[in-house]
């Protein structure tokens, strides 16, 4: 005996799809998320997407101008650099460090970050005291000083800048997990699992951790535009990227000397960090957005 | 309280915009009296004897000092300086000079001379280099480079004080570029009185710090890496000065420079880079002069695999220097054929240009017995210079090159330039991208340093190559005077060398200078350094 | 205010404990010598060696080094540059100063333009002004600083040719440095281009600062228009409107002085973010501070300089933050009675 169906069911959409809904809202945000998926594919697939080779020299074509100029030509679309490399392949070459590396390192900052910060949440008195007072220390040190001293003592590089930008990060992670930790330890649903006899580790990993996942996926987007800007500013400075990796500060500082007769050297690499950045950052306050937008209901 | 500040601030912003409103009118004197130089490094000291490189010839020589003679005109003829005049004996080893007698050395916060400059001074600076018992010549530890390389100490067997303004130097053989060196920039006067003084405080090294001369401008101020302050010295021997202060801004990156040209920070830079923009700005100058110069590839003729000159003219035919020239000196220099630019008489129109060719390249060097080709490390110049702006680049394209032909070259950039240039003595390197400027316009300069056995075997030309033949050739030619015999002596030797490729010459390149309009005067010179004697600013 | 004062305090020499003995580390972490490394002294002969070994106690256990590192470091002495042989310290009461006035000025800057656009923000909340300022803010906070600082030479040096691309002063001016803050020097110095020095001065810093003031000029704009969205929330601004205030007399005399106090907060952790940005800047507009300074040391291989910079430079960040946080005490009562720093 089936039963008919005559009320339309309510339909209770899972907290991921309201988060989705409410950050769907608003086009200025999908925009950039559509971006930011593009960066994502490009930074994966860029070898086999680039018109050329990102390291490969056209001896005849070099400091073209951008395919507009007079003197363009159309299969160089943004010109050429002084060793004549194709700076769109570059650029797109680019997207797999600037982009792809500052991706993998708030992942790795993020989940050693988590880690310390919920173990740190759970201890208590003069270690907690004193792990505070640390972290309030090495807060305090700019970010990017932080990284050059550490870049300072394992040497110039780019898979330094990399090592270094992680532990420059790893702080806020924990900062923000263990805030977020000991604010949810302190609700009834926690304490309802904690009578039903659940060890910490199980609290967290059950109760606590999906609750806290959408803030730290939120930090994570903020701690990849400053990724992002750091790792640029590390090319740029001459500490990170070698000069021959299409990375888009260590492409900027390469341009730099040649300003003046090419300024599309300069141009297209901070326009690709800005526009990058600018993407991270929309995805990242969209996140934001949606998550009050969902507590409001 | 926002409101306090914001107040605060904009009272602050309009007392600025007014006094930018009234006061040019004094802004304009002090600027009118002073010239700032932005140059390209810090001078490594004061005194152009114990020094080749040309930042610090640049920032001393002609700033500070002056030579017993000057190079002058077009012809770039021996004129007087320090001596009114000299006479050389019919066997050319004995040369005497008659002293001017009216020379006053610098006063400064730190020295005041009580007489003029006389024959002690001209004894003094000159068996700084030749005697080495001598007080001084350990000072700043004793080396000479420039006086080596002229194998000034063989040459030279005495100086006499012959009275008060007359000085005798007796050689041990003819010479016939004897007087161009000493014409050079590096031959200045130093005075006696101030080392005695310094002698007298246990000072000694100060000598080569705080600088006392007879040039046209004194030291007042230097900070490393920053800048350096001269004022105009008032009793000047040769004629008054149109400025009063010269200030070295040291701006070591090259856009940073053009950067304060265009600005106006500066107004004069030393080697600008993109010409174009000076030349469409109409407030700018673009100056350039011809300068005996060469940038070459010299291989360490010690190591295997360019011990074996196939292997070097492989790589000759491999290196396109078309693109070389267009890339890195933007078109403005000559593709050079050999060591010697067209410019010198000792250029040899006969001697071919250096084919490129690729296919040629590779059937050389099977016939070297290297079909696979090899690993190479090249020395790039850390530093730019008028032959060579941008040495890594330049490295870059060679090895793009050879690799067409089997060579993967490593580059190797990461060296202080002092620190690069001794591990290059010690032969470290394979290859090395390196050059030369004349420092006077006698041929010479470009033989006895880069081709002739005493200057390869101190290791800083890179190549450690001596040939007998070819040393004794150069040797031939200082020995007479007649400039044609001369030329065929160095047509033999640049055939030779053409065929034994220790080096292969790349660029002869002009120097250029910027500068405002408002500057007049030739400050640029064709040898040696820059000089601020003569400019005014209008 | 006394427990207040004695909690910083607190902090504070905890953070010295920590921020020492992280630059002391250093010299056992950066590549070479530790002693060389914390002394900067390359060139020592053997018995000059022993002399420093005895001296910071190299012979003996780690925190006795520790100890004799922190008591040289109270008389002031940091070692000498492995560069340029100049005593460490000299050189950062040369080139601080330069950073200090840099960021003091880009932080007036960064907050007189940013918590006024933020007020005008949260006033017209979602409105075209809002939407604009957001937009704006958001691109400033987007932009890499070096770029930036590029772009604003090439227009307002060379294109329009209104400031001065690099340094602090034309060298054709000779200021004696006595503070280092060189607007003072220039007043108090007794040259008779002296006027003329203080204009030109004035024209060197415009373009560094406002390039350093963007970014946190944005964070100034957002917590300005939270707070002050937060303040217009608030009851008592509900009250005044219940008397009967105009809209501008209720912001003018209750908003923005509350909405103040919750900015000013922040100003000290801003602080250290806006000090990094003048690093860069440093860079760019050769401004001869200790950013620059201790980039160079770092290409030099300068270990001593890195790390007497460092030690300088975080200290330096700490007291202007333990400063702020004091100021803010004093200004809101109400901060002094929370439990701080935990």
């Amino acid at each position: 005996m089936a039963r008919e169906n005559i009320y339309q069911e309510e339909e209770f959409p899972s907290p991921l799809m309201q988060l989705w809904y409410n950050f769907k809202k608003n086009p200025m945000v999908m925009l950039a998320f559509g971006s930011y998926l593009a960066l994502a594919i490009l930074a994966i697939f860029s070898p086999i997407l680039t018109p050329f080779s990102s390291s490969q020299s056209h001896l005849e074509y070099i400091l073209l101008p951008p395919a507009w100029n007079d003197d363009g030509n159309v299969s160089f679309l943004l010109g050429t650099d002084k060793l004549g490399r194709d700076i769109l392949s570059m650029l797109m070459h680019g997207a797999s460090f600037t982009f792809g590396l500052s991706f993998i390192i708030v992942i790795i900052s993020a989940v050693i970050g988590v880690l310390i910060g919920s173990l740190s949440a759970l201890t208590s008195g003069f270690k907690s005291s004193f792990l505070n007072h640390f972290l309030d220390v090495i807060l305090s040190i700019p970010s990017l000083l932080l990284a050059i001293v550490i870049v300072a003592i394992l040497g110039i590089g780019l898979s330094n800048t990399v090592l270094a930008i992680i532990i420059v990060l790893i702080p806020q992670f924990i900062h923000i997990t263990k805030n977020e930790v000991k604010k949810e330890f302190s609700k009834d649903y926690v304490l309802a699992s904690k009578l039903d006899g659940a060890s910490p580790l199980r609290l967290l990993r059950y109760s606590i951790f999906p609750n806290i996942i959408e803030r730290v996926i939120t930090q994570a987007t903020l701690a990849q535009s400053a990724a992002i800007l750091d790792i640029a500013a590390l090319g740029f400075l001459g500490l990170g990227a070698p000069s021959e990796i299409p990375e888009w500060g260590a492409m900027l500082s390469n341009g730099v000397d040649l300003f003046y007769i090419a300024p599309w050297t300069v141009y297209f690499p901070g326009l690709a960090i800005l526009f990058t950045v600018i993407a991270t950052n929309l995805v990242g306050e969209g996140l934001r957005h949606a998550l009050k937008q969902r507590k409001v209901y | 309280m926002s409101f306090d500040s914001t107040r605060c601030f904009l009272t602050f912003l309009c007392i600025n915009l007014l006094m930018i409103g009234c006061s040019n009118e004094n802004v304009a004197t002090l600027s009118t009296k002073s010239i700032i130089y932005c140059s390209e490094g810090s001078p490594e000291g004061f005194n152009p004897q114990i020094v080749i490189s040309s930042t610090t010839i640049d920032a001393t020589s002609n700033q500070l000092y002056n030579s017993l003679i000057t190079h002058k005109g077009e012809d770039n003829e021996l004129s007087p300086a320090i001596a009114k005049s000299w006479h050389i004996t019919r066997d050319g080893t004995k040369i005497t000079f008659y002293l001017r007698q009216d020379i006053d050395f610098h006063n400064t916060s730190y020295f005041t001379p009580t007489r003029k400059l006389n024959a002690d001074d001209v004894l003094f600076s000159f068996n700084r280099i030749l005697d080495s018992e001598h007080e001084y010549h350990d000072v700043s530890g004793g080396s000479y480079p420039f006086f080596e390389r002229i194998n000034f100490n063989d040459l030279v067997e005495d100086i006499e004080k012959l009275n008060e303004y007359t000085v005798r130097f007796t050689l041990s053989r003819p010479d016939s570029s004897f007087l161009a060196n000493l014409a050079t920039d590096f031959a200045v006067i130093l005075s006696k009185e101030y080392a005695d003084n310094l002698s007298a405080t246990y000072s000694q090294q100060q000598i080569d710090l705080l600088p006392i001369g007879t040039g046209p401008f004194k030291y007042k101020e230097y900070r490393a890496g920053a800048f350096i302050r001269y004022t105009a010295h008032e009793n000047y021997w040769q004629k008054d000065i149109n400025i009063e202060h010269l200030i070295f801004d040291i701006t070591p990156s090259n856009t940073g420079r053009l950067t304060k040209l265009l600005a106006k920070e500066c107004d004069v830079v030393s080697y600008p880079i993109a010409h174009n923009k000076i030349v469409e700005r109409s407030d700018l100058v673009l100056n350039e002069i011809t300068s005996f110069n060469l940038a070459y590839l010299g291989f360490n003729t010690t190591k295997a695999p360019f011990n074996n000159k196939l292997v070097r003219k492989a790589i000759s035919y491999a290196i396109n220097k078309e693109a070389i020239i267009d890339a890195i000196y933007f078109g403005k220099a000559d593709i050079a054929n050999s060591i010697i630019p067209p410019a010198s008489w000792a250029y040899d129109e006969n001697i071919p240009e250096q084919e490129y060719s690729i296919s040629k390249a590779i059937n050389t060097l099977n016939e070297a017995g290297y079909p696979d080709g090899f690993t190479m490390n090249l020395w790039a110049m850390p530093v730019e210079r008028a032959f060579n702006p941008d040495a890594l680049t330049m490295a870059k394209l060679i090895a793009g090159d050879l690799q067409k032909i089997g060579i993967n070259v490593n580059i190797i950039y990461d060296y202080e330039w002092d620190i690069f240039l001794k591990l290059i003595t010690e032969g470290q390197h394979h290859a090395a991208l390196l050059g030369w400027t004349a420092d006077h316009p006698d041929p010479d300069n470009f033989f006895t340093p880069l081709l002739g056995c005493s200057s390869t075997s101190q290791g800083y030309i890179g190549t450690f190559w001596c040939n007998d033949e070819v040393d004794d050739l150069i040797k031939q030619s200082l020995q007479t005077s007649n400039i044609r015999s001369r030329k065929e002596y160095y047509s033999d030797v640049l055939k030779i060398a053409e065929d034994e490729l220790p080096l292969i010459p790349i660029a002869h390149s002009k120097r250029f200078q910027g500068r405002s309009k408002n500057i007049s005067g030739q400050l640029l010179k064709p040898f040696g350094g820059i000089t601020f004697e003569k400019v005014k600013k209008n | 205010m006394l427990i207040f004062t004695l909690r910083r305090l607190n902090l504070f020499i905890f953070t010295l404990i920590v921020l020492t003995a992280l630059s002391f580390s250093l010299s056992f972490l950066f590549p070479g010598d530790a002693l060389i490394n914390l002394t900067g002294q390359v060139n020592a002969t053997p018995e000059q060696r022993l002399l420093l070994i005895e001296e910071y106690k190299f012979n003996s256990n780690i925190f006795q080094q520790y100890w004799a590192y922190l008591s040289h470091l109270f008389d002031g002495d940091l070692g000498v540059s492995i560069a340029s042989h100049l005593p460490i310290s000299s050189e950062i009461m040369n080139l601080l100063p330069a950073t200090i006035e840099l960021s003091v000025v880009a932080l007036i800057i960064a907050m007189v333009v940013g918590i006024p656009l933020g007020f005008i923000a949260a006033v017209n909340h979602e409105k075209f002004a809002d939407n604009t300022i957001l937009f704006v803010s958001m691109l400033g906070y987007s932009i890499p600083i070096f770029w930036l600082g590029l772009l604003a030479i090439l227009i307002f040096s060379i294109e329009l040719g209104w400031l001065p691309s690099a340094g602090r002063l034309s060298l054709v001016y000779e200021i004696e440095p006595i503070t280092g803050i060189q607007f003072f020097d220039i007043l108090m110095s007794n040259s008779e281009y002296k006027w003329q020095a203080f204009q030109d001065a004035t024209l060197h810093i415009i373009m560094p600062a406002c390039v350093v003031a963007m970014a946190p000029m944005t964070t100034f704009i957002r917590l300005a228009r939270t707070s002050m969205m937060e303040v217009l929330e608030s009851s008592y601004i509900k009250a005044a409107k219940a008397k009967g205030l105009t809209f501008w007399q209720i912001i003018h005399r209750h908003a923005i002085r509350n909405a103040l106090v919750n900015v000013i907060r922040y100003v000290g952790l801003r602080f250290a973010n806006l000090v990094t940005l003048a690093m860069v800047t440093e860079v760019i507009f050769s401004w001869p501070g200790i950013g620059r300074w201790l980039i160079e040391s770092i290409f030099q291989r300068d270990y001593t300089a890195i790390q007497g910079g460092l030690l300088a430079l975080s200290s330096f960040i700490f007291i202007v933050h333990i400063l702020s946080d004091f100021i803010y005490a004093a200004l809101n009562p109400l901060a002094r009675e929370h439990n701080h720093g935990a």
